[in-house]
């Protein structure tokens, strides 16, 4: 039986963020251990990373749809309808760069990374890893500002972005870095163009995590 | 003679009908909020329901009901017995017809305003559209508006007010503990003014309306302070934290003062018509007003449970899982205000229904941004269906009342 009175209810996008930011970071993970893979040199099975980033991906993708296809007109939220669906754009952007990433990695398998960049390039991918894992704790922290409108509370989701920004800042140091010893280390024209574009790949995983966190500010805004 | 026994078996049992539709359909507008904030499981929402709907129904109903329900026909309609047999029968019988198709198809309606619209389809076949008090008929429009409208304001101020003053606060727990008397004391107060008002046992108290705002003041100020020493002795007793925990048990209160005001004041709806027929059947006459029986509410109040108890468990069960973004504070906001609602509009002699009440309480909570998500658009189609409603029930009743003619 369908009861008139709870058809006004309906299920939280909030539920869909979590579950999506959830999958960013499990592409995340994977995409960390890809990177690790290539660097130990002994990687023959980086086809299967590959499968796995485009099996989460289209996960996440039907986390998406779902969201966006079930906050039908009329429907009244704690924020605004397409401040939810900015941020979810951003979130899933840092899931299609981690798979443009791991695409571009692909396409020159064999040669791998140089040892001269080995070091750079964990520490690269580290740096990236931290602001996706502070995704999911945002969305958490602010669904729970969003059930008791606490200051206190919504100095905590303000922290994580500040957190976010900081994380951002500092990818893009060592992207900068990164690059230049590429520069100055690599002579064959087409290894440098491979490692240069991988390395603004990497590094634009940061921004769309601070872009994300930037949508968040302005649902929390009072 | 025994025709008219015949005539009596198919009013109680179209008087059954009515009453298990009212339980069936109103269970969810009472229980909903509580069983949604998981206040109370749905085996003790069903069991509070049933006892509660037929104790407010036998000793709080009332004793003598109107013939018609809220005098929206004159009653000279009654004069001719045989007319007044058939059109009792066919507007029972129409409301319940109604409400079952709601039901089914899961539309908000109002029971009151279906035996409203069921009682005006016989008016108008009996004594034509001379008969309908077309005044009457704007309160119940009136009462789409104000009821929704009102109840939805209360509802946020009432969200509003608990995040301002608990929920936003450093340590939530002590300052809910801290307010709870005045939460507490406010429900009473609403609760203590709506028995005397509403209830027919409250209004046959005859208080004045200065000295039952007193007397509620008064024991709601009490009665508070009773409440909260017992909901202390009950945190020390089980260690509960939380401030959701504290409105959790004032929350079973209020639904519990639902599920009895739905006994008393629902009751009628079925047992009213019912009445008509018992009389017409024992007496030969009826006229404006008839004592009713008390077994006859008690009738109505089984049929009542058998609605709750048959339908309930189904009903509840939808409710707890659709419903998991309601939590007790925003419950207690919506309770509140439809109680308030239900009240204050019954004081002005509106026809208003908990479904109306109830519905307009969740606005307000989502306007507050209490809830993470609401439907916004459904109140269109919930409205259209309290417009049809008055007319639907009056055309079914017609129709009812024409094929009864033919063989009675």
């Amino acid at each position: 039986m369908r009861i008139p009175f709870i058809s006004m209810f309906m299920t939280s996008p909030f539920d869909g963020l979590q579950e999506h930011a959830e999958k960013v970071k499990e592409c995340a993970w994977v995409f960390q251990r890809a990177i690790e893979c290539i660097i130990e040199d002994r990687c023959e099975d980086f086809e299967h990373f590959r499968k796995d980033i485009d099996k989460l991906e289209s996960e996440a993708d039907a986390i998406k749809r779902r969201i966006r296809g079930h906050l039908p007109k009329g429907t009244l939220l704690a924020v605004d309808k397409f401040e939810i669906f900015r941020y979810l754009g951003e979130q899933d952007k840092v899931l299609d760069v981690v798979e443009e990433g791991l695409d571009w990695l692909s396409f020159r398998a064999a040669a791998g990374i140089p040892e001269v960049l080995e070091k750079d390039f964990m520490l690269l991918v580290a740096a990236v890893m931290d602001p996706i894992e502070e995704l999911s704790k945002m969305v958490a922290e602010a669904r729970k500002y969003f059930s008791n409108f606490a200051e206190d509370q919504r100095v905590v989701v303000k922290d994580i972005i500040r957190d976010l920004r900081h994380y951002e800042h500092e990818a893009d140091k060592l992207e900068d870095a990164v690059k230049e010893k590429i520069f100055n280390a690599i002579d064959d024209p087409v290894a440098v163009f491979h490692l240069i574009r991988l390395t603004e790949i990497i590094g634009s995983i940061a921004d769309h995590a601070e872009n994300a966190g930037d949508m968040m500010r302005a649902m929390v805004a009072k | 003679m025994g025709s008219e026994y015949t005539v009596l078996i198919i009013g109680y049992i179209f008087g059954f009908y009515m009453a298990w539709n009212i339980g069936a359909n109103d269970v969810a507008n009472s229980m909903a909020s509580a069983v949604g904030a998981k206040a109370i499981t749905i085996r003790q929402a069903i069991f509070i329901a049933g006892i509660l709907n037929i104790v407010g129904a036998v000793f709080i109903g009332s004793h003598v009901t109107q013939t018609i329900r809220k005098g929206i026909v004159s009653t000279d309609i009654l004069a001719d017995p045989h007319l007044a047999l058939i059109g009792a029968l066919s507007a029972l019988l129409a409301a319940a017809l109604w409400v079952s198709f709601a039901t089914w198809k899961s539309l908000p309606v109002s029971t009151t305003h279906s035996i409203v619209g069921a009682m005006i389809g016989f008016g108008i076949m009996a004594g034509g559209f001379s008969v309908i008090n077309w005044g009457k008929l704007g309160a119940v429009v009136l009462s789409w508006v104000i009821s929704p409208v009102f109840a939805m304001v209360i509802g946020f101020l009432m969200f509003k007010t608990i995040v301002k003053f608990i929920l936003s606060k450093e340590d939530p727990f002590a300052q809910a503990l801290k307010l709870a008397p005045y939460f507490i004391s406010i429900a009473l107060f609403v609760v203590i003014l709506s028995f005397l008002f509403k209830t027919p046992l409250g209004k046959s108290l005859a208080v004045g309306t200065p000295l039952a705002l007193l007397i509620a003041l008064v024991m709601a100020i009490a009665l508070g302070f009773v409440a909260v020493k017992i909901l202390r002795i009950f945190i020390k007793k089980t260690n509960l934290t939380g401030e959701e925990e504290v409105f959790r048990k004032i929350q079973i209160g209020t639904s519990c003062y639902v599920a009895l005001a739905q006994g008393a004041n629902d009751v009628a709806n079925a047992i009213g018509p019912l009445a008509v027929i018992y009389f017409l059947v024992k007496t030969g006459s009826v006229g404006a007003k008839v004592p009713v029986p008390i077994f006859l509410l008690f009738f109505g109040g089984i049929g009542i449970a058998c609605g709750i108890g048959m339908a309930g468990h189904r009903v509840m069960d939808t409710i707890g899982r659709k419903i998991t973004t309601l939590t007790n504070t925003r419950g207690f906001s919506v309770d509140f205000a439809a109680a308030t609602t239900v009240m204050v509009a019954s004081k002005m002699g509106l026809p208003v229904s908990t479904t109306h009440a109830a519905v307009g309480g969740v606005m307000g909570v989502g306007l507050a941004r209490g809830i993470e998500a609401v439907n916004f658009r459904i109140i269109f189609e919930i409205i259209l269906y309290w417009v049809l409603t008055v007319p639907a029930a009056a055309i079914t009743s017609i129709v009812i009342f024409k094929i009864l003619q033919l063989f009675i």
